[in-house]
């Protein structure tokens, strides 16, 4: 079976500060309902659009960091069609004819498949930059039913990122994937944090061994991607196995019932009425802007990324989920350059911290939710120089630490050899017996020993093994001083 | 016909005590009161206890020698496709009645920084479409200097009220000459700026990317102080250019044996034959004192009518599209959104304003665009062009209008001959240039205007040489009565 599939993925441009085209706020979350708004992204007549170099910026670095052919100019257009939440009833946007120009034209994308390390490439048509609509909500009886609907504008204006892929996709789990690439790289060109409610909206277009392409809008998640597409090809392969047609069609991806719905037809061509905005200048694209894009599009290169970790002898598993995890690998590079040993600094923040974190319901793209190096580079350390074996740090600090990220470790760590010490003294003295079976070779006399010791701690957190040295070590010198 | 104080010799009487704001506040009320029932320039007006309460805090400022700004005790109007936050902005639709915006202009935000009284909003027609001010929804405004007849349009509210002493100065707009044409109806001087040197933040936009906010007054110096203070960058508009305040208002009067003008042919032809004979009476005079008089030619002049239309009604659809009855005064009433619209937009626009928006649709649908509207945009750039080669040695003299004010109602069933008034005057649009309109002489108590047409950011050669224009026919200041 032949399946071609193309994205077109619409990212709010949640960290560019501002909204596009005045001083409302990008991350328009948490507000009262009509209160992240001015009379410019109300479209009031009169008002004027004024592009934030911000979007720019990074919508260019967005442009570089997919290898994107960069024009010498952009240009915004206006593309309308009446719709309650759109408040000018046209949105500015871009467009490749009418005197438009996009900001990325032919690049590419390239994304690891994390179970067999391949990396795929996918082109990218365009990526446009775009204001994002209102919000409308329909009180009972949703869309079709509801006698009126409401509107909230602190989203409109929000900068978007539209970014159109070819049709290089053969599975709907690339298609996931690749979508969760593009976001891991937003992230980390500081463009949009993917995790925001809302952030990102999928139109996928996809065909079933050469039938007419199906398009199907609205979908909300990464895992929804996979199985949008994944119905699609079922609901296509069944309709042509019973001798049906697939036509061309756009259909709405119901996530709560896990199926895709017909929209209904058009009866019209699309006539969105394209012409450059005459209140947006061409935006030049300077040699300046190109070399501040390229320094951000650098810290977005996760392949690079993905291939210095290994040098440390990192797994390419944990440095994966070093590089997913962004927090972490910033402390990861923090705490290797105090002097921590990467591949155990790997382990603990890769594998065991992060698990720690879920387990507790953190989260730990919540760079609050991690220690500062110091703490981190303390743990490798008292790990090598054995004064805690590894399943004490796992077991006991780091699931105390993962609560509080911000403690000071010596409230948290277990009892060290210096106390323990004490305890064993007290322990030999008032267990001659056991001590003197123990000379005479009962090495079980030992266990009960070890026991005692860790009862007079009156703390579990202890490992056994510590005390076990330690009682060996005290009874080996007292039979040496003793003669 | 009398003569008036122009309003910066007034505002410096005032600043000297020699005159006083509020008495003179008076005189310009009780104008408004005596020719507004006849004229109809105004559709909202301050309320006169609020005007002469300004006028006496500018007079108290003043005695008590405190800085006032330039514009101090000065009565300006303010055309009614502004926003004013203090007054209600319609734009002469019944879409926008009434609509106050919760913002001021750049341009009405600079007036009142130099402590001018904002006195009302002038009529207009609808959405500023149109070349007589017949088609406000709030009734046409006639001509002060003949009732009868129309003042020029869209911004015959403006002049209108300057023409009878309604207004000491008033701000207007021009799309496609609607400040020019209603300056030479009037005997009134305005000026269309350079594209981008006078903010457009505020105004209810026709065709952005050929309007401009533009000066009116009774004379060549009152309209470059207007301009003074209305002019230079504003980070509020991405159009406006990045360039400092310009300054006209100290400039003097041209040298004529240091003017060049250039008889572009086809903007010198083609009008009533009393204008033609006024125009050339006025570039003869100007040669015999010194000026060069050399000749040009514009064979895209031709072009630039169904260029200029196509362009203004294309951006007019868009523009005009986000009155849906939601935001605005005009409810639709209907029983769905998309009934609500239709509703709202058949009630709310006038016929002019569909039929512009239709043809607007029309010229930027798919498999028409590249016919209509980037046809336009290309003879724009040959325009464009054509015009800053002759402007870069010499100011055009050019006809303002073809014919004398015609009479109400004469030219609006005929669209055609409608549009043709503004044949002249849309070339300074379509070019982004700045051009002077101001009277030259009347004929049988009609007013004759010139246009004189100069290079981008050429005002400072315009105002001289209308200085020098000005003192030939002793026309500044002139009201009717």
């Amino acid at each position: 079976m032949k399946v071609t599939i193309g994205l077109e993925i619409h990212v709010q441009m949640s960290e560019a500060g501002s909204k596009l085209f005045c001083d409302c706020k990008a991350n328009y979350r948490g507000f009262d309902v009509n209160t992240n708004v001015c009379p410019v992204c109300l479209g009031l007549p009169g008002a004027l659009p004024v592009v934030s170099r911000r979007s720019v910026e990074l919508a260019l670095a967005t442009a570089l960091a997919f290898k994107c052919e960069i024009p010498k100019f952009i240009v915004f257009t206006r593309k309308h069609y009446f719709y309650p939440d759109l408040p000018k009833n046209y949105q500015i946007s871009m467009f490749e004819r009418a005197g438009g120009v996009p900001i990325c034209r032919n690049g590419v994308i390239s994304f690891l498949d994390p179970s067999t390390w391949e990396w795929k490439t996918c082109r990218i048509r365009r990526i446009n930059i775009e204001e994002d609509p209102g919000r409308t909500v329909y009180e009972e009886g949703g869309i079709t039913g509801s006698p009126y609907a409401l509107v909230d504008y602190n989203r409109s204006g929000v900068p978007l990122l539209e970014i159109v892929t070819e049709p290089d996709i053969r599975t709907p789990r690339d298609a996931r994937l690749l979508v969760e690439h593009l976001l891991l790289m937003l992230e980390y060109l500081g463009v949009a944090n993917p995790r925001l409610e809302g952030v990102f909206r999928v139109d996928a277009n996809i065909s079933v061994n050469g039938g007419e392409r199906v398009e199907v809008k609205n979908i909300g998640s990464t895992l929804d991607v996979e199985k949008a597409l994944n119905y699609e090809i079922l609901r296509q392969t069944k309709i042509r196995e019973a001798g049906g047609l697939i036509e061309r069609e756009t259909r709405h991806w119901d996530a709560m019932r896990g199926v895709t719905r017909p929209l209904r037809h058009k009866e019209y061509e699309e006539e969105y009425l394209y012409f450059p905005d005459p209140d947006l200048p061409p935006i030049a694209i300077t040699g300046e802007m190109l070399e501040k894009a390229m320094g951000m599009a650098a810290k977005a290169d996760l392949r690079a990324l993905l291939e210095e970790l290994p040098k440390l002898n990192v797994s390419p598993e944990h440095a994966w989920s070093l590089l997913t995890t962004r927090p972490s690998l910033e402390l990861f590079r923090k705490t290797v350059s105090l002097g921590g040993d990467p591949q155990l600094t790997a382990r603990i923040l890769a594998v065991d911290y992060k698990g720690e974190l879920r387990e507790q319901g953190k989260d730990p793209y919540d760079p609050s939710n991690w220690p500062p190096p110091e703490t981190v580079l303390e743990l490798v350390k008292l790990t090598i120089s054995g004064v805690y074996t590894y399943d004490t740090i796992k077991g006991l600090v780091i699931p105390a630490l993962a609560s509080n990220p911000r403690a000071r470790l010596e409230t948290i760590l277990p009892e060290r050899a210096s106390d323990i010490d004490v305890a064993v003294e007290e322990v030999l003295r008032e267990e001659v017996k056991a001590v003197r079976d123990y000379l005479q070779g009962k090495t079980q006399a030992l266990n009960y020993l070890v026991g005692r010791v860790i009862r007079k701690i009156g703390r579990k957190a202890v490992d056994p093994r510590v005390i076990r040295e330690a009682l060996e070590k005290r009874i080996k010198s007292a039979m040496g001083a003793g003669g | 016909m009398r003569r008036l104080k122009q309003a910066w010799e007034l505002a410096r009487d005032f600043r000297e005590g020699v005159e006083d704001p509020v008495e003179h506040a008076y005189k310009v009320l009780e104008a408004i009161s005596r020719w507004e029932g006849v004229v109809n320039a105004y559709i909202s007006l301050e309320s006169p206890d609020l005007v002469v309460e300004e006028a006496e805090r500018v007079a108290r400022g003043i005695r008590a020698g405190e800085r006032v700004g330039k514009l101090a005790g000065l009565l300006v109007s303010v055309k009614d496709n502004i926003c004013t936050s203090f007054l209600p902005t319609t734009a002469g639709s019944r879409m926008l009645d009434p609509y106050i915006p919760p913002f001021n202009a750049t341009v009405v935000e600079r007036l009142l920084g130099e402590d001018a009284i904002i006195i009302g909003k002038t009529n207009l027609d609808e959405f500023a479409m149109g070349s007589t001010t017949e088609l406000s929804a709030f009734d046409p405004t006639r001509n002060p200097w003949d009732p009868e007849r129309v003042p020029g349009g869209s911004s015959g509210g403006s002049a209108a009220s300057l023409a009878y002493g309604g207004s000491d100065l008033s701000l207007g707009s021009d799309t496609g000459g609607s400040a020019r044409l209603p300056a030479a109806y009037t005997a009134t001087v305005g000026l269309k700026p350079t594209y981008g040197l006078v903010s457009r933040y505020g105004l209810i936009p026709y065709g952005n990317s050929l309007e401009q906010i533009s000066p009116m007054a009774r004379s060549v110096r009152d309209v470059a102080l207007l301009l003074d203070v209305i002019g230079g960058w504003d980070p509020l508009d991405a159009t406006s250019l990045r360039v400092d305040k310009p300054r006209t208002f100290t400039a003097s009067k041209a040298d004529p044996r240091r003017v060049t003008v250039c008889v572009v042919k086809e903007l010198a032809e083609g009008a009533d034959e009393v204008i033609e004979r006024a125009y050339w009476r006025i570039l003869k005079r100007l040669e015999s004192e010194g000026v060069e008089l050399r000749e040009e030619e514009l064979p895209i002049a031709s072009k630039a009518l169904p260029a200029y239309y196509t362009i203004a009604f294309a951006e007019a659809s868009s523009n005009l599209a986000r009155y849906d009855g939601v935001f605005y005064p005009m409810k639709g009433g209907g029983s769905s959104w998309e009934e609500d619209v239709e509703l709202a937009r058949m009630k709310g626009f006038g016929r002019e304003v569909k039929k512009r928006i239709l043809m607007g649709v029309y010229a930027l649908s798919e498999g028409y665009r590249d016919e209509y509207y980037v046809a336009a945009t290309k003879i724009r750039r040959v325009l464009r062009d054509e015009v800053l080669r002759i402007t870069r040695n010499c100011i055009i003299a050019s006809q303002a209008s073809p014919i004398l004010p015609p009479r109400l109602g004469e030219r609006l069933d005929d669209p055609l001959k409608l549009y043709a008034m503004d044949v002249y005057t849309v070339i300074a649009n379509l070019a982004g240039v700045p051009a002077l309109v101001q009277p030259i002489e009347f004929h049988n108590g009609l007013p004759v205007g010139i246009q004189w047409m100069g290079k981008p950011l050429g005002e400072e050669e315009l105002v001289p040489l209308g200085l020098l224009v000005e003192e030939l026919t002793g026309l500044a200041g002139v009201v009717v009565g």
